[in-house]
């Protein structure tokens, strides 16, 4: 673990909790919340805090999109009007090509793994074991063509 | 353990060491066990957690060189295009293994005498016979009888449900009039002796937290110990050393806290798997045997065989509830198992199918396949994989070359300074042909179940765990490494147990048939203690 991880200043965490928002944002249906308003920013720096590899990326990419909201005239980029946060995020992705591609795949795998994320997909909010699933014995009518053919291997 | 001399000593506690010391176990006989690994605790295996999903890029990862475990070694497979996966603790790898769990057809074992390739094997099904069936008693196997690409076979528990998607799947088959049957599979259906039934946790690859999944740690284990077998963990094999008289009289291992010990035996068996095998007989040479151990033949280590895998997946309409049951055994098709050479090649495959995947893998073959894009469209672009992917691996027999091979790397070592394997395989072109073809008819039965659109892998290069040939059988000393019974021509107390001894691989897993062997060369010992060694 590196000694010299940095925690993200409360200005860079509430423009990663905007960006977050912006790669999967909430569902139309509500059913699903944004990764930002689900709290992912805690997790990506809990990350970064195992794997300061990550560091260098993430911090550098919030430097430029501050420099880039700036020029849009917002002092953060959670403030940029909710329109031009998409485009901000294109110039982005030329000007620091290794922020994106890494946070968007933290945040797909942080995401998905959310209780209240597979609940709104319909699966149990909980871990697989020790409750598991049911599933009905199965309709063995399906074989009847299978039996009928008769064996399928050589003899030798 | 270094004063005494056990009267049979072996190494590995794997599905192969585990059967062979549990048989071993009826005799008066002292018998000790060495495993590298840890005894592993069910409690910590990723389906107890929400982020299940992401267990296998962790500690229980298929590949030792990304797992990061004290207990693995390092393995060189850089030069072949299928990588090694295995685990390194007692049960082996079946901790990960799916537990798809079919036989050998009869004309696996003669291969050369039916399709002109390979070898014959010098046993054949019906030696393996009775071993095939008390391993389905011991590990607990579930499958329906009447499976007509086989002969009559027992199977003691009833079979895992297909579930919405195994049922889709069957209606594909049935559609091509193709032959499928429910796998038989090591799960416990049912609660089985001692162990829970399975509740469809779905990641059986990392561990099964519910003890249903017949790995050996809760099958043969708790058996072999309860009769007196003594398993050492965190004890690794440097070397099999021999004596003046020409015989294994033990060997040199390295404890838990890395210091070298001796342990005297008068019985060595290896069961290391068909890379650790090779590795610990190539690291026993000696002034004596200055290319390896049990290798005047010049074949420790050669012959290596996978199974290169094809992996076919389908994108459906509607949900499939694939998160629900065991991750590789539902159904599966022997279509193409036997040859037919107007395909373009020998021998065959068997199609195995994969339920679904959970969130986190499909939001990652999302990403990695440019389908769920992040931003405006992302959830309706998820929506559209998530629970709708079913698919299968076709499992393709591959045959012996001599070129494909297991040596001891210059330069790599484990974490005790030992020689790490290394890997070379090509895979070869009949094998190529096969996994085209395995791709095109997999595409066919997924559209046939109704798959809107099918992805085609034509070589799985994650798949490397069936580990074979490295030690092969056979009654000729110059052309094999053990005879019939898995005992060294060259040192007649040294037994090899595991898929190293396979002449061909088959078209389906192994590991049913490596344990039926080694249950086999058990009862061999047991039946000629008078003049094992003549
Ligand atoms: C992800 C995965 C899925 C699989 N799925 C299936 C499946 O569905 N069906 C199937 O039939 N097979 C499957 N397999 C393969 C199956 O696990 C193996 O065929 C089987 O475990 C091999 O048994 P073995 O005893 O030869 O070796 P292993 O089970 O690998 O055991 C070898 C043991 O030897 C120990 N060892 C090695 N070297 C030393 C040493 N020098 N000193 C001390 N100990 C040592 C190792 O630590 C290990 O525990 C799968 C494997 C994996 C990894």
């Amino acid at each position: 673990m590196s000694e010299a991880y940095e925690a993200l200043s409360p200005d860079q965490s509430r423009a990663l909790t905007a960006v977050l928002d912006e790669i999967i944002p909430p569902s139309r249906d509500g059913r699903l919340p944004g990764a930002g308003a689900l709290g992912l920013a805690a997790a990506i720096e809990d990350k970064m805090r195992e794997q300061p590899i990550l560091q260098p990326a993430v911090v550098g990419g919030l430097e430029t999109l501050a420099a880039l909201a700036r020029e849009a005239g917002a002092g953060n980029f959670a403030d940029v009007a909710a329109g031009e946060r998409v485009d901000l995020l294109n110039r982005l992705a030329a000007d620091a090509p290794a922020f994106l591609p890494g946070l968007i795949f933290q945040t797909y795998t942080t995401y998905y793994h959310q209780a209240a994320v597979l609940e709104g997909l319909g699966i149990p909010g909980r871990p697989p074991h020790p409750e598991g699933y049911p599933v009905a014995p199965s309709d063995e009518s399906l074989l009847d063509a299978v039996r009928d053919r008769g064996p399928v291997y050589r003899q030798p | 353990m270094s004063e005494e001399t056990v009267d049979v000593l072996i190494v590995g506690a794997g599905a192969a060491g585990a059967a062979i010391a549990w048989s071993l176990a009826d005799t008066r006989m002292n018998v000790l066990c060495m495993e590298q690994g840890d005894w592993m605790d069910p409690a910590q295996y990723p389906s107890t957690r929400l982020d299940w999903d992401l267990g296998r890029f962790g500690e229980f990862g298929l590949s030792p060189n990304s797992r990061g475990r004290e207990t693995d070694y390092p393995v060189n497979d850089s030069g072949s295009p299928i990588q090694i996966s295995n685990f390194n603790a007692v049960g082996g790898s079946t901790i990960l293994y799916a537990g798809h769990f079919p036989r050998f057809h009869p004309g696996d074992f003669r291969v050369r005498s039916l399709d002109g390739v390979g070898d014959d094997w010098p046993i054949d099904y019906e030696t393996l016979a009775p071993y095939y069936d008390v391993n389905a008693r011991m590990m607990g196997v579930a499958g329906l009888a009447g499976d007509p690409a086989y002969p009559p076979k027992s199977v003691p528990l009833p079979p895992v449900p297909l579930g919405k998607l195994g049922e889709t799947l069957a209606g594909g088959f049935n559609q091509l009039g193709w032959h499928w049957w429910p796998s038989d599979s090591a799960i416990a259906t049912q609660e089985y002796e001692g162990r829970a039934p399975c509740i469809n946790l779905g990641p059986c690859l990392t561990g099964c937290a519910q003890g249903a999944k017949g790995s050996t740690d809760v099958t043969y284990w708790p058996a072999a110990t309860r009769k007196g077998v003594r398993l050492a963990t965190r004890c690794r094999v440097r070397e099999v050393t021999i004596g003046a008289d020409g015989l294994a009289d033990g060997v040199l291992y390295y404890d838990a806290e890395g210091v070298e010990r001796r342990q005297r035996a008068e019985i060595v068996i290896v069961a290391c798997n068909g890379v650790g095998t090779p590795r610990l007989l190539l690291n026993s040479a000696s002034a004596t045997h200055p290319n390896g151990l049990a290798n005047s033949s010049g074949l420790v280590g050669k012959n290596f065989m996978f199974h290169p895998y094809a992996m076919i997946t389908g994108i459906f309409d509607d949900p499939l509830e694939g998160y629900k049951g065991p991750t590789g055994c539902c159904i599966m098709s022997q279509e193409f198992y036997e040859t037919d050479l107007s395909r373009g090649f020998s021998r065959g495959y068997t199609l195995e199918t994969t339920r679904g995947m959970g969130a986190v893998s499909t939001s990652m073959l999302g990403m990695g396949t440019g389908r769920v894009p992040w931003g405006e469209g992302h959830h309706e672009a998820f929506a559209q994989l998530h629970d709708r992917t079913a698919g299968m691996v076709a499992i393709c027999e591959d045959l012996p070359e001599e070129h494909n091979r297991v040596t001891l790397d210059p330069e790599l070592v484990d974490s005790n300074g030992v020689p790490s394997p290394k890997i070379d395989y090509t895979l070869s072109e009949n094998s190529r042909k096969m996994c085209d073809h395995a791709v095109a008819r997999g595409r066919e039965v997924l559209e046939a179940a109704g798959a809107k659109e099918v992805l085609g892998e034509p070589l799985l290069a994650v798949a490397g765990w069936h580990l074979m040939g490295t030690a092969r059988m056979g009654t000729d000393p110059a052309t094999s490494v053990v005879n019939e019974w898995g005992r060294c021509h060259d040192v007649k107390n040294l037994f090899v147990v595991d898929g190293s001894v396979f002449v061909t691989s088959a078209g389906v897993n192994p590991t049913n048939t490596l344990q039926a062997f080694a249950l086999y060369v058990a009862d061999r010992i047991k039946n000629n203690l008078e003049n094992l060694f003549d």
